[in-house]
């Protein structure tokens, strides 16, 4: 499968890039790290007229903290740099986790936060290339009128498939969205629109310039664990994510963040709701492992099932706890 | 031990250096002036009829220089002489999604995708099987009219009598088995360039297959040519693993389109394509019962194999034929039994994958064997030697058996591994399991019926002085060249880098059948030692007379020839050589094998498939941790010991039985193909579970070198006979880890869970099962 021609638009600079997004509006498309958009490309599920290669643009990388600001990352920062970073390493554990289990080291090397944060959705019956699609009478989300997933509904159930997005968002991190008008700040759990068709609140001419994570969350006990068939390669088929504080074994602060199971990545706000104050006990653990498996809902979008990945957001839920919570040092 | 000097060295392998520095040419890398794109239309459709097709708006297309459809090369071809049911495209009726519609060839890869959409085919849709179990029962619209019910073909074989080895026996268990659709996944896409010249009314074809001959033999016949106007040349091969060992339609669609369009059509497949195009390890259901003595002798084994075999007939009936017939040939047991049937699907065809049809049946059976272990209360590897067979001898199915590893692999595996202070006694969670498994070298019987040697080598001594070695046999990874150059430098006692390889190429190569049932060692290896004696009697007798000694005084070796009669007179091989030269003229010799009658096997249907010069055996100790809440299992250690006869290159064998297990593994814990309706759900190699290098345990290797009587210096097969084993052995530190038994390929986490909660209370464990 050969690329569809496209035109290729490097801008050295963010004021430059918006400006050519918002030239060409829907016809264009951000290309960072490529590893999701130019497979995507030739799987024939875009065919955009320009592709926007924002990687030459010098101001969208880096790693920085600062112990009253917290940490701030640029879109174009590597997974591989994050997961290496000394300082995400020690303060935010739950990312360095997250962005060392995205895909392999090769990708890892060329893939970004930013396009990690804004990676299309997946599905075993869309992540096909043309043909395969045609044969099966195309479906919702592309160029067809029926979901395969759950038929006779209008929406697409298509997975958010991304990993460090759960892990930001126990973190309270927050984006920085840059367009022709300005800069914007919003936060990471409002960027998701849990539709597998339209999955984020970014305009055509807009591009996800940084992320920040506040001081305040340095330090918390971190742990990601990851459901997939071999340990490199694959995507999530499920992930939970933990960040906690605890102060003589009792749990001053908890965020639960699922992914891969529904349309977009989600805190599960009853966790905190539920643990905070607490000791550990297995009961409590047990009913946050509850909780989580309330929010996710995954359905016949990958080559796993369901009721296993079900099952796994429980088993990774009460493990991540666990070891966050009952033992001294986290890892 | 004998006396070698270049077998039995580590050799790098010849063709390593081109691969690994990306300088090698793979099929795909060629190209010729005026070269056309070719693509092909595949059917949406799992089971329909054509009525029509247009292809006018295609041909219309500016660059489009030929459109070629079913109607245009009726020619039925297949594999085998029984089963020619395939055409370059379909004629009237499409059999599985990805069958063979229309191709076009044109200037440019984009304008041959648009003039595929340009086509017009009208179907009639027809009701479609999926099922190996349901199709059998079909009344109509099967799948080829002169398949009732879908069977493609039914074998039934009783030796001994089973019935009655079942009623003396004080244990009978039985077992269903299932066993996934697994395909080779190799890393190069099948290729194909094809270059009809109107000129000369020639065709060359470059291919990237494992099987020169037979594709010579089905173009001639596809296109209706004088094979002496058609030449394949096989370049550099990126593995084939079986999925190349017959004719692939790419091969047959670029010669069609390149003698429609008169000018040169390449063709490489999406890795989707290679989905298509298949002929892997097929689903196959399997009833196996083993009955036994209370001291774990074997009194009777009896299997019903079902195997799903996809719309074509390929390869199917020998891979049945190879389940049957392996099934209980590596141990001693008198009453064996098998019915298999190799049915249609609308599916893509199954065929022949490493291991070939004996896999599935070696899963099946070494599993049920540790049952009975397990239940007669006998270590599972000691039950393994009680049964072993005695060779020299013939086994009830008439193969003929003259060298025989397998104990001293038992041994050493159950040494080298800590089985004896592991098995039972690993903390929950932890196992070690035990199995074994064997492979032919080589098929004694060709697909084509014929007298024909089944290899022939010639050598050329050149003015150099170096040696043209000619050969048809065809490397495809596996280490083909490298052996063969060994071989005969060991012969003439030369230099290895004195040799120049030259092979299949069926205008330049003598021929052979090519690299399938794990023949080209024992046959071409036998070939090049006969080729390789010939021309050093030639080398011998001109230096006798010119030394005036005899010519069995001689020997050649580091490159030299001298006298052993204690003369200590030398002559460098350039000597020998130019004195040959002196008497003969030219130097050269030919050398070829043909398997004895003796081991071809019996006279009844289907005897012709099993039989082989030789069997290597593999035994191996898994070593297994599970992760009891997930269900996930991570293989720790692989320790094998494989009895290649003698190891003519230690580090290829040793990488070749790596491979194999790590071949073996994806199969047993992750890899499968997924079906929905006909559709392959997951046709890349993201969604297909290829092992990562993160899955891949510890590999320890043990060559065994049982020296087979007949095998090139006693050499035997290395490249697939290892493969099969390592999925039992895995089921059974599965079992000892955990208490479950898995019966069905892959070996997933969530079968494992699911099992595990089955067998809630602990004391529901069975039978040798720990806590
Ligand atoms: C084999 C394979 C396995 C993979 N496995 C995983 C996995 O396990 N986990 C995982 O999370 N991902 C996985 N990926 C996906 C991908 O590699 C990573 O998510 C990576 O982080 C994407 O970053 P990128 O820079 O390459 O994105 P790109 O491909 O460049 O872009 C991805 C998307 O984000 C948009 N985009 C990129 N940057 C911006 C920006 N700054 N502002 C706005 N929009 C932007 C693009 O338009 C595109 O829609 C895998 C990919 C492959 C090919
Ligand atoms: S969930 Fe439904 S609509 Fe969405 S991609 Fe999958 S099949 Fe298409």
């Amino acid at each position: 499968m050969s690329l569809p021609p496209f035109m290729l638009l490097r801008p050295r600079r963010l004021d430059e890039a918006v400006v050519r997004l918002a030239d060409y509006g829907p016809e264009a498309m951000i290309v960072a790290g490529g590893t999701d958009v130019v497979p995507n490309l030739r799987a024939g599920l875009f065919s955009p007229r320009a592709l926007v290669d924002i990687k030459g643009i010098g101001e969208l990388g880096g790693i920085r903290f600062d112990p009253r600001s917290g940490l701030e990352l640029g879109a174009l920062t590597t997974l591989t740099a994050i997961a290496e970073s000394s300082v995400v390493q020690e303060h935010y554990r739950v990312l360095a986790e997250a962005a060392g289990t995205v895909a392999s080291p090769v990708l890892r090397n060329m893939g970004t936060l930013g396009g990690n944060l804004c990676l299309e959705t997946r599905c075993l019956w869309y992540n096909q290339s043309t043909v395969w699609r045609k044969a099966c009478g195309f479906c919702l989300k592309k160029d067809g009128t029926v979901c395969h997933v759950a038929p006779g509904g209008e929406r697409c159930w298509a997975v958010w498939s991304g990993d460090t997005a759960a892990a930001l968002m126990t973190l309270d991190a927050e984006i920085e969205i840059a367009s022709p008008r300005g800069r914007r700040r919003m936060p990471l759990t409002e960027f998701y629109k849990n539709d597998g068709m339209d999955r984020i609140r970014l305009g055509r001419d807009e591009i996800l310039s940084g992320v920040r994570v506040p001081a305040r969350l340095a330090g918390y006990r971190g742990s990601y664990q990851k459901l997939r068939i071999r340990s490199a390669i694959d995507y999530p088929l499920a992930g939970v994510a933990v960040a906690m504080q605890l102060e003589n074994g009792i749990c001053r602060d908890v965020r639960l963040g699922l992914t891969a199971v529904n349309p977009a990545p989600l805190l599960v706000r009853e966790v905190g709701e539920l643990l905070r104050g607490q000791r550990f006990s297995p009961e409590a653990v047990e009913a946050a492992a509850h909780a989580v498996i309330r929010t996710g809902k995954p359905l016949k979008t990958s080559v796993s099932t369901p009721e296993y990945r079900r099952d796994m957001l429980r088993v990774f839920a009460r493990r991540a706890l666990t070891r966050l919570w009952s033992s001294n040092g986290g890892h | 031990m004998a006396n070698f000097s270049i077998v039995g060295q580590r050799l790098p392998m010849v063709d390593g250096p081109d691969k690994v520095t990306g300088r090698g040419l793979y099929t795909d890398d060629l190209a010729l002036p005026g070269m056309l794109v070719g693509k092909i239309l595949h059917s949406p459709h799992a089971h329909a009829c054509i009525r029509r097709i247009d292809t006018s708006r295609a041909e219309a297309l500016p660059g489009v220089k030929a459109v070629v459809t079913g109607r245009d090369f009726p020619n039925r071809y297949g594999i085998l002489p029984i089963g020619h049911d395939e055409t370059a495209f379909a004629v009237d009726k499409v059999r599985y999604i990805g069958d063979n519609v229309a191709g076009v060839a044109a200037v440019s890869e984009e304008g041959a995708r648009q003039a595929l959409e340009l086509i017009e085919v009208d179907y009639e849709r027809l009701p479609a099987y999926f099922d190996p179990e349901e199709t059998m029962k079909a009344e109509s619209n099967w799948i080829h009219d002169e398949k009732p019910h879908n069977i493609e073909k039914e074998y039934h074989h009783q030796f001994g009598n089973v019935e009655q080895g079942l009623a003396e026996a004080d244990l009978v268990v039985s077992e269903r088995f299932a066993c996934s659709e697994v395909t080779h996944a190799a890393l190069e896409p099948h290729s194909t360039l094809a270059h009809y010249d109107p000129a000369t009314d020639r065709l060359t074809v470059w291919s990237s297959t494992q099987v020169p001959y037979y594709l010579h033999l089905t173009l001639a016949n596809v296109l209706g040519m004088p094979k002496e106007k058609i030449r394949v040349i096989k370049p550099l091969i990126g593995g084939g693993f079986g999925g190349k060992s017959e004719v692939i339609p790419v091969e047959v669609e670029a010669a069609v389109l390149s003698r429609q369009a008169a000018l040169p059509v390449k063709i490489t497949y999406t890795r989707e394509e290679v989905f298509y195009a298949h002929r892997g390890r097929p689903i196959q259901i399997i009833e196996l019962t083993i009955g036994a003595k209370r001291d774990g002798r074997l009194t009777g084994v009896k299997a019903r194999i079902v195997q799903d075999g996809g719309a074509y007939c390929g390869y199917g009936p020998v891979t049945l034929l190879y389940s049957g017939a392996l099934l209980g040939a590596m141990y001693d047991i008198q009453n064996v039994q098998f019915d298999g049937y190799r049915v249609l699907t609308n599916k893509p065809a199954c065929g022949a994958m490493r291991g070939h049809g004996t896999v599935n049946t070696r899963f099946a059976f070494e599993s049920l064997l540790d049952r009975v272990a397990c239940e007669l209360g006998i270590d599972p590897a000691e039950i393994r030697l009680r049964n072993q067979l005695q060779p020299p001898c013939i086994t009830v199915n008439q193969l003929r058996v003259t060298s025989y590893g397998y104990p001293e692999c038992i041994r050493q595996v159950v040494e080298k591994s800590g089985w004896g202070e592991k098995r039972g006694k690993l903390p929950y969670g932890k196992g070690v399991g035990i199995a074994g498994s064997h492979y032919v070298s080589g098929a004694a019987n060709s697909i084509i019926r014929s007298e024909m040697p089944h290899s022939t080598v010639n050598l050329r001594v050149e003015d150099d002085a170096t040696v043209t070695l000619l050969t048809g046999a065809s490397e495809i990874g596996q280490g083909s060249d490298t052996i063969q150059l060994q071989l005969v430098a060991e012969e003439l006692g030369v230099r290895p880098d004195r040799i120049k390889l030259v092979a299949a190429d069926t205008e330049r190569t003598p021929i052979d059948l090519g690299s399938y049932s794990s023949r080209v060692t024992f046959m071409a290896g036998n070939a090049c030692l006969a080729a390789a004696r010939n021309l050093r009697k030639q080398l011998f007798e001109a230096v006798a007379r010119v030394w005036g000694v005899s010519a069995d005084q001689l020997e050649a070796r580091d490159d030299r020839v001298c006298a052993q009669n204690g003369s200590g007179k030398v002559m460098s091989f350039e000597q020998a050589v130019a004195a040959a030269r002196q008497q003969f003229g030219t130097l050269e010799a030919t050398g070829s094998y043909a398997p004895p009658a003796e081991a071809r096997g019996g006279k009844f249907k289907g005897a012709g498939v099993g039989p082989s010069p030789a069997y290597s055996y593999s035994a191996q100790v898994a070593e297994v941790s599970v992760d009891t809440e997930t269900g996930q299992v991570s293989v720790e250690r692989i320790t094998v010991a494989h009895d290649c006869g003698r190891a003519i290159n230690p580090m290829t064998v040793e990488g070749q039985v790596e491979g194999s297990v790590w071949m073996g593994l994806g199969q047993a814990v992750q890899e499968e193909m997924i079906w929905n309706q006909g559709r392959l759900m997951n046709p890349s190699l993201l969604e297909y579970k290829s092992a990562s290098t993160l899955e891949s345990p510890e590999i320890v290797p043990i060559l065994v070198e049982s020296v087979d009587p007949e095998g090139p210096l006693g050499a035997k097969e290395a490249g697939e006979g290892s493969l099969a084993a390592a999925i039992p052995a895995v089921a059974n530190a599965i079992y000892d880890a955990v208490g479950v038994r898995i019966t069905s390929t892959p070996i997933s986490a969530e079968k494992i869970l699911k099992a595990l909660r089955e067998r809630q209370k602990p004391q529901a464990r069975g039978n040798g099962g720990r806590r």
